[in-house]
Formats: structure tokens, sequence, C-alpha cells
């Protein structure tokens, strides 16, 4: 018999299979559910910029007509989902956060995640807010309005995937798509306090997904459990040929060894540059590292030349996308972005190639510490959310601007690519997270450690208030 | 015979700085320099900067050579080839 009455605001997407595949809830259920939340919610969060309704209810439909005809429940049947609007939805124009893209004509087909994960039963409900063409690391947009912190409506998301934080930690949906270039995904995941995975680079295809700097775009999930993550993980790896910086690997599951826990894990603490002192940032990491008995410091050695390298490739290679439009249709950008755009423009060439045969070097260096540990631990983001409009923030006595510098502990990350899970800490009044970094290819041992965090009760999504 | 690097060849240490030459003549100020630059890149690129855009963008300009700086004192070998495209 159905409930219909079951609120699930804030069920996990496993929670959502297990009850639409035992016959207690139907997918058509779901999906209503959530559209009255987002209709009802989002105008306070400003976290959808469209809301692909009709086709959601039809494909939601499709499920329980498939269901009802005895045909097994895909893995994430009737999980609604929502994806940054970089991502092509058919139908729609491809935003990317901008103004201008609005003229470009509606995608033709999804992307390729959306393909995926509607292969794997889940449903597309809609496209969220982010920073123009992902430049950026406060969720804030001056076309389409900030995407507003659900723990506090005054405060940033985080950015530049703001509304797919937002949009999960507001309880809309329990799983978003996000990129993740310089720290897009840990970023908003740390000050909205959700899971989220920038996985290995090129393990997750960006087929037909608006571009920001090709060498450090990364796609991935965000959501409430670590177990959310990899059930959608898993629904989304696999070669694709479509995009020239997808890596031709078999699928490597991680649902399956997600309660190996992370016992025998050899796990670090990052010294030196990571050594953030603000009290949050402190509280969160040593509260990790305790539960994980991780009682050693590591050296992750040029961390900062890293990060200094990682904004150089960022500015150049971004400028160099964008350089027709900055030359036709200036007025149009949001200023911020326009004029990191058109200084990345004037950067010599020799000093982007630099940048590059520095990544060479650090990446060799890098990845010999993974000869004597498993993970590292990092802080996600320095401080918790700033308020919205706020330009700069305080890190050891230095103004930083937030824009640029709320990324600093997560771009030496992705500059090398390697997968990372930010597992949030609960702490009063907002949230902080905490990086997991693994080795490449080894997504596995960061979704294995925050399972393990999250089933002792160290990290959790909490619920905002409503 | 193995190829050797720069900096086994002259055993200067990883991040030293190159010797400045001492002929030259004095340098623009540095935010002078980035000023001149901006302004010469814009034509040179055919760039339409507004002249209101103009600090934002210098400021901006500065932030990423800030950067730079770090990178570039690091002394690299020679045959140390570029990574476009991470790969593990």
């Amino acid at each position: 018999m159905l409930e219909t009455a079951i609120d699930f605001t804030w069920s996990t997407a496993a929670n959502i299979v297990t009850a639409i595949s035992a016959g207690r809830t139907s997918a058509l259920s779901v999906v209503e559910a959530t559209i009255a939340r987002i209709r009802a919610r989002d105008p306070l969060l400003n976290s959808f910029t469209a809301v692909t309704e009709q086709r959601a209810l039809l494909r939601a439909q499709a499920l329980d007509d498939a269901r009802a005809r005895g045909e097994r429940s895909p893995p994430l049947a009737g999980v609604p989902f929502a994806v940054k609007n970089l991502f092509d939805v058919a139908g729609l124009p491809t935003l990317a956060g901008a103004k201008i893209n609005r003229d470009a004509p509606a995608a033709s087909r999804d992307a390729a995640l959306i393909e995926r994960l509607e292969a794997a039963g889940a449903v597309l409900v809609g496209a969220l807010n982010m920073g123009e063409y992902a430049y950026d690391f406060t969720g804030e947009n001056v076309h389409d309005g900030p995407a507003r912190n659900p723990h506090d409506l005054s405060r940033m998301t985080g950015g530049s995937s703001g509304g797919s934080a937002a949009a999960v930690a507001g309880g809309l949906v329990p799983l978003a798509l996000g990129s993740d270039t310089n720290g897009s995904i840990r970023v908003p995941c740390s000050l909205c306090g959700l899971f989220g995975l920038k996985p290995t680079y090129g393990r997750l295809s960006r087929a037909r997904s608006f571009p920001f700097v090709a060498s450090l775009d990364h796609v991935g999930p965000l959501a409430r459990t670590a177990r959310d993550l990899a059930l959608a993980y898993d629904a989304m790896q696999g070669y694709d040929p479509d995009d020239p910086a997808c890596a031709d690997r078999m699928a490597e599951p991680v649902v399956p060894l997600l309660d190996r826990g992370a016992e025998g894990l050899r796990i670090a603490v990052a010294g030196g540059y990571f050594k953030c002192r603000t009290a949050e940032a402190v509280y969160a990491i040593d509260r990790v590292a305790a539960a994980l008995g991780a009682n050693r410091d590591i050296e992750i050695p040029q961390a900062e030349r890293a990060r200094s390298a990682a904004f150089i490739i960022t500015a150049s290679e971004a400028a160099s996308l964008h350089l027709d439009r900055l030359r036709t249709r200036a007025q149009e950008f949001d200023p911020a972005v326009r004029d990191r755009l058109f200084a990345g423009a004037m950067v010599p060439a020799s000093l982007a190639v630099k940048a590059q045969k520095f990544r060479r070097w650090y990446r060799g260096e890098v990845l010999k510490l993974f000869a004597e540990i498993d993970a590292i631990l990092a802080p996600a983001t320095p401080c918790t959310a700033p308020l919205i409009g706020q330009r700069t923030f305080m890190l050891d006595d230095v103004e930083l601007p937030v824009r640029a510098d709320l990324g600093l502990f997560t771009q030496p990350i992705s500059f090398i690519g390697l997968p990372v899970v930010a597992v949030p800490v609960p702490i009063a009044p907002l949230p902080i997270a905490v990086q997991i970094i693994a080795a490449p290819w080894r997504d596995d041992v960061a979704l294995r450690i925050a399972h393990a965090l999250e089933a002792k009760g160290i990290v959790a999504a909490q619920r905002p208030p409503t | 015979m193995t190829r050797k690097s720069r900096k086994a060849m002259t055993g200067k240490p990883k991040t030293a700085r190159r010797a400045r030459t001492p002929a030259r003549p004095a340098p623009a100020k540095k935010h002078d320099a980035i000023d001149m630059l901006v302004a010469a890149s814009a034509q040179a690129l055919a760039l339409p900067i507004d002249p209101a855009w103009h600090t934002g963008v210098k400021l901006n300009l500065q932030l990423i050579l800030t950067h730079a700086t770090l990178v570039d004192e690091f002394s690299l070998p020679d045959e140390t080839e570029p990574a476009p495209v991470f790969r593990a």
C-alpha cells in the first residue's frame, strides 16, 4: 500500500530507493513532493534557475509503470536530482551562470552524467544557480542573484556550485551535480555542511558540460551522506569517448566496499601550508583526525606554490576560453568575472607554461607520499560561510579576498587531479568541512573513510532550521 | 650519455632567484609597469577595456603576477616537461 504522506525532505537517496522498491511509495509521489518543495522553499534559497517539472513527472510515471510490469528497480529508482546549470539539459540553453549564454540555442541532448544517472533510475528535476562561468568561490551571481545558505540565509553558499549546495542542504533534493575546477564542489560543501566528491581527474565524463579550465575541470556529486555519493558515483563511472580527458578505465564500484571502514588505512594530517589557525577549521580537523587515529602530520611539498600555479593556469585557460566573448560582449559579464578574465588574457604564455612544468614536478613529489600513506586530511575552507556581499575575510591577521581565496586549501589538490571527499563537521552555528584526499583512482578510499566517520557520528549533514 | 639538469650542472639551490644584470636601466615601478601592461595588452590584443574597468583589471593582474612570481622563482630542470593535463 502506498504511503503518499511520507516526508522525504531530509531522506537520503538510498532511503528513497528502498521505499520505492518496497512499494511503500511511488516515484511519482516522490517527484511531485519534490516539485512542491522546490516551489515552496526555493524563493528563499534561490538555488534553481529552471525546474523541469513535466519531464520529471513523465520520467517518474515511466519508472512506476516499469515497476508495475514487474521490472527490477534500477539502483537510483525515483531519486530526484538537479544539476548545476553548466550541464546540458535537452531543451534548455546551458547558462553556465552567464547572461551571455541565455542567447545560446537550447541543448539538443543531456549531459553525459545526466544520461547515466537517469539510466540508473534517477529523475532530473531542474538546473541550478552558479557563479558566472564557474569563476567563483562565493555562490553569488549578479544575473540570477545569490544562492543562499540554508543554515543562515544571510550567508554565502560558497561557489561556484552554490545552487547545488543550497538545493541539497535545503532539503529540496537529496542529490545534485556540481563541477570543481579549483574547489567549486568542496567549498560549497564546507559552507553548507554537505558531503561532496571531487573524483580523480578523468574519472567522470564532462561531456556536454560547459567548460571552465579544461586541464582542471572535474564534475561530481553533492549529497547528505557518503553512501549517496557512492551510489551516484557508481552510476556515473565509465569511459566516455565524448570527453577527451575521460580515462579509459573499467568502472570500479565503491558501494560494495563502503562498509570495509577505515581500519588499516594509513591516514595523516596535512601540515605546513594547510595548518589553518581559525578555531573552526582547527576543531574540525582535530575531531576528524582523532576519530581516525591520524596522529601524524605530513608535508605536501610546495603546496603554496602549487596553489599559485593553479591560479595562473586557471587565469590563462579561462581567458583563452572567453577571449571572443570579452571582445564582443564585455558589458554583459559579471564585472568581477570580467576583470579577472581580462587580466588572465594578459598573462605571458611563458608563465603559464612554467606553471604547467611545475605541475609535473609537484605531481611527482605528491604521488611519492602515497607510498607510505593512504589518505591525507586537510581543511576544505579556512572559515565558515561569510556574509553574502562580504568581499574579504581574515586569515592569520591577513585580509584576503573571498572570491579568490576561499579555495586556497582546495586548489593545491585539484591541481593534480587527486580524488577528494569533503565531509561536513557539524559545529554551531555554521558547519565546515574537511577534505579526505586519496591517491589517484582511489576514490574508494576517500569514500570509505567518509562513510566510517559518518557511522561514528563525527561528520554529518545537519538539517538546517526551517 | 644521460642528460643533466641545469640544476645538476650549476649546483644552484632549487629555489634560487636568478642574478640580476646590474647594467640595466632602473625598471619602472611595478604598479606603473602593470598599468602599462594593462594598457598595452588591451591595445595589442584588441580587448575593449573601458577606462572605468582599468583598476579592477590591474588589481587582478597584480594578483596573478604575484602568484606567478612564486612559481617563477622555483627552479626546475630544463628537461621538465609541462603537464598540460593531469595523468595519474
